[in-house]
């Protein structure tokens, strides 16, 4: 959600989120802990800005989390729980209740809703209690294995595996884990069964169109991609100072970027197009801890803003920004590419996907400059890498899932 | 730029990128302070026929000079072309950001740096002297001292070195055998090991076939061009033939380090157990004392194998049961382990764009040899400092060295592990250090694993190609 600014309140709403931010590693005035299956929140105030022709884009704050209920069950959750935090921040946004009571806030928070053009999650279905429950799962087990001797004379991987059977049957709380992690409803199942097909399907019957319509497109954006000016520019010393400041505390980092998209109608309709193949592509491909080779993002979002002026994307990542960087080079380059390279002053592409990201230092020096400082960040398990969530999974599913003695080697080794 | 043989200008490189100086075993690196720019300029100009250049091999005496971003400042650079070096260089190794990346906290914070923190001396420069022998390096040191002091520099520190370098490493390991091969200072073919020189060297095409970033200045600064010209018009190039260079004093607790193995590896009745003893050390190294990988040779040291570096990880030992995963080796330097496509061409080449080119050298008494790999208390006396002075050649500090102390070394969650980070280098964790050994049934962990490397020193520095020292004298001010 995204609400406006109050002409002049920028400072105060700045420290007030200062404070928060000093407070993130506990509660950052909304209890979002205690709030049902968060993720990921983050807070950022977007700063006076003006477009491409000089229209002035006021100053807002956006909040953004990833939840495992529906957005709309999260938000009345927000507006009782985290009154305190929302009457500080958005509060000095237009359009606050002057005296906010919990429908008025709901109220705000609903009016205020923006739409993701395009999500990405590690591993959809996988919730925040999930998570945690196998997390403790794998602590226990590790512990347990801990404390006896394993003899490769005496013991095999299945015995072990056994004794593990019996360690989590005798632990009361540990007996969720006999039973599998529960999937979708059937009904769900199958929407998404249907959508995978149908939109392709769509797509096919829209074949000669999209043949007819390539080529120009094409030519066009190559056109484009020449003219389209890139220079590098380094980022402020105080501006990189002031991101990492926010940096490298856990596990996981954040990362908010936003840009101007490059004018005109061929770039706005790209971005579009793009990422509503994106959003496919992350709903029924990429949707299991594996974004086309990166596996260190949990969770992503793009979302146009302004009208298709602006897009600002946002992601929870593992390790450094240096580490997240070169892994957008090595892996995804061409994806990148795809995206940004429609915002003003990314590195030249050519034929969209090529060169761009691999042109390293323009292309980390743009990102810098793109990116703000996250605010008000909250991470559910932080000290956790995708990795260690998706090795997890597998162990639960593990413990009594019917392996053959070769699947029992590989799975013991997971402990 | 891709595919185009290009040959480096060793003539403007400093010696110690292309060499360590293996027939120079003495030698110390001298710390100073610049107090009278102008005079100090004056040096460097005394300096440039002194310095050791990369294209000849020297079989008496070696000379090489790096620069803070602060001793640059002090000679009085303008912040605009300080600007035009690294982010990283110019905020220096101990910001609070910094500290966090690297994991100087707790002991090893800069407060408690005996050089190169914000409570000791300034460090402008480093000069790093080194000769045949000890009484040929007093030599050098008294008359490079002398002309510090004419150049109105203040020597702050002269950092001994051990003096012996094709020997072992304090915990008595072999070190330095893998080492990135610079690309076109090599007439073997480009393998595995070989690295573009642009990796360490500004001015050449990097591992991404691209120049990377450096400092220039307006040509109308450089009146006598004593710099190379530089792709954009009217720019001369400073970085050229330069390289960053980093410096880590590493002090190691050699006692620390086997009473743990130790008492981790005591039998069931209490009683050490030698062999097991040492077992455990390998396998937080990567590498038997020999020098020989464990990935080759898992069961025992094998010194056939000490020079081996040929291997790879993930078709021989994709799970780790021969070299644990977590090992110091496997993780500075993982070969062909990295993701996408582990065990391909396309890992080993993500992992050349991480390489540190190290130039390091041992300091403090040697570990008695009858002492090695046991508890020695003996030698394990009170003032016995030993450790690493860490040097490595880099072009760009956040993707190679930053990069590797932090995803690789520092990093508990590498490669999968939850609690691991590096057994040898790491800082201290929150819940303990945790080393796992892969095995069948089942891993072993050792938990509890204390630090038994602390940082003592350190900095960022800039090795200037020796047209840029020219420049340097004579810089407009």
């Amino acid at each position: 959600m995204r609400a406006t600014v109050v002409p002049g309140r920028v400072p105060e709403l700045l420290e007030v989120l200062g404070d928060f931010h000093t407070d993130t590693r506990g509660s950052p005035g909304i209890p979002f802990r205690s709030l049902y299956g968060v993720h990921f929140a983050r807070m950022v105030l977007l700063e006076d800005a003006s477009d491409l022709r000089g229209r002035r884009i006021p100053a807002s704050l956006v909040y953004f989390a990833d939840v495992d209920g529906s957005a709309d069950s999260h938000l009345a959750e927000l507006a009782e729980l985290g009154d305190a935090g929302l009457d500080a921040t958005f509060g000095l946004c237009d359009g606050y209740p002057e005296v906010p009571t919990p429908a008025g806030r709901l109220a705000f928070l609903r009016e205020h809703s923006i739409v993701t053009q395009a999500p990405y999650v590690n591993t959809l279905g996988r919730t925040v209690d999930q998570v945690q429950r196998e997390a403790a799962l794998r602590d226990a087990i590790a512990d347990f294995l801990d404390s006896r001797e394993w003899d490769p004379e005496v013991a095999d991987p299945s015995d072990v595996r056994r004794a593990i059977q019996d360690f989590v049957r005798g632990n009361p709380d540990l007996r969720w884990a006999r039973r599998r992690a529960p999937r979708p409803p059937l009904r769900r199942r199958a929407r998404e069964k249907l959508h995978a097909v149908l939109v392709p399907l769509g797509l096919l019957a829209a074949a000669p169109l999209i043949v007819a319509v390539l080529p120009g497109w094409a030519l066009l954006l190559r056109l484009h991609e020449k003219t389209d000016p890139a220079p590098h520019r380094r980022p402020e010393p105080e501006h990189i100072e002031s991101l990492l400041a926010l940096e490298d505390f856990a596990a996981q980092n954040q990362f908010t970027v936003i840009g101007l998209v490059k004018p005109g109608v061929l770039r706005a309709v790209t971005v579009r197009v793009l990422l509503w193949l994106t959003a496919f592509a992350t709903r029924h491909v990429f949707n299991r801890a594996n974004l086309a080779g990166v596996t260190t993002i949990h969770f992503a979002r793009w979302v146009v803003l302004d009208g298709g002026r602006r897009v600002i994307f946002t992601s929870n990542y593992d390790g450094s920004v240096e580490s997240y960087m070169d892994d957008f080079i090595d892996k995804v380059a061409w994806g990148l590419n795809a995206l940004f390279s429609n915002g003003v002053g990314y590195p030249k592409t050519r034929w969209l996907l090529l060169d761009g990201a691999r042109d390293e230092q323009p292309f980390k020096d743009i990102l810098r400059r793109r990116q703000i400082p996250t605010q008000v960040w909250y991470a559910a398990y932080d000290q956790l890498s995708a990795k260690n969530l998706h090795n997890n999974e597998l162990i639960r599913a593990g413990v009594f899932g019917p392996l053959s003695p070769v699947e029992t080697a590989r799975w013991t080794a997971r402990l | 730029m891709d595919g185009t043989a290009v040959s480096l200008e060793l003539a403007d490189i400093q010696g110690i990128v292309a060499r360590g100086y293996g027939t120079l075993p003495a030698a110390c690196f001298v710390l100073a302070r610049i107090d009278d720019p102008r005079a100090a300029r004056g040096w460097i100009g005394s300096l440039t026929d002194r310095v050791t250049h990369a294209d000849l091999r020297p079989e008496v005496e070696a000379v090489n000079v790096a620069f803070t971003a602060e001793g640059l400042r002090a000679l009085g650079m303008p912040e605009g072309t300080l600007a035009g070096f690294s982010t990283e260089f110019a905020a220096g190794m101990t910001t609070e950001h910094r500290r966090r990346l690297l994991g100087d906290v707790d002991d090893s914070a800069p407060e408690h740096w005996s050089w190169g923190g914000p409570d000791t001396e300034p460090v402008h420069v480093l000069l790093m002297l080194y000769a045949r022998d000890a009484p040929d390096l007093a030599r050098l040191h008294e008359e490079q001292l002398a002309r510090l002091r004419e150049g109105g520099l203040v020597a702050t520190r002269t950092l001994d070195t051990a003096g012996d370098i094709l020997g072992r490493e304090h915990f008595g390991f072999r070190d330095g055998v893998s080492q990135p091969r610079i690309e076109e200072l090599s007439s073997s073919p480009a393998d595995a090991e070989s690295v573009r020189g642009g990796e360490f060297v500004l001015g050449y095409p990097n591992e991404y076939g691209r120049l990377t970033l450096r400092p220039t200045v307006d040509a109308g600064d450089d009146p006598a061009n004593r710099l190379p010209e530089h792709e954009i018009a009217g720019r001369r190039d400073l970085g050229r033939n330069g390289s960053y260079l980093v410096f880590r004093q590493l002090g190691q607790d050699v006692a620390a380090f086997w009473r743990f193995c130790e008492d981790a590896t005591r039998t069931d009745d209490g009683r050490p157990d030698p062999e097991a003893r040492l077992r455990l050390a390998a396998r937080m190294i990567g590498r038997w004392p020999s020098g020989a990988p464990l990935v080759l040779a898992p069961e025992a040291d094998d010194p056939a194998l000490a020079d081996a570096n040929e291997f790879a990880y993930h078709h021989a030992d994709a799970d780790g049961r021969r070299c644990p995963l977590g090992a110091h080796i496997r993780r500075a330097h993982p070969r062909d382990m990295l993701a996408p496509d582990p065990g391909t061409e396309a890992s080993v080449a993500v992992g050349k764009r991480h390489r540190l080119l190290r130039r390091g050298r041992k300091y403090g008494p040697p570990v008695p040899e009858g002492d090695l790999f046991s508890v020695g208390e003996p030698y394990a006396g009170p003032g016995e400092e030993r450790g690493l002075h860490f040097i490595c050649l880099v072009a760009n500090l956040a993707r190679q060295f930053e990069f590797v102390q932090h995803t690789w070394l520092n990093n508990p969650r590498f490669a999968g592990l939850y609690e691991d980070p590096d057994p040898i280098l790491s800082p201290p964790a929150p819940r303990g250090r945790v080393f796992t050994v892969q095995a069948s049934p089942v891993r072993r962990r050792y938990s509890g694993v204390p630090r038994f490397v602390s940082v003592r020193g350190g900095g960022y520095f800039f090795l200037p190609g020796v047209r840029c020292l020219g420049w340097l004298a004579r810089m407009p001010s």
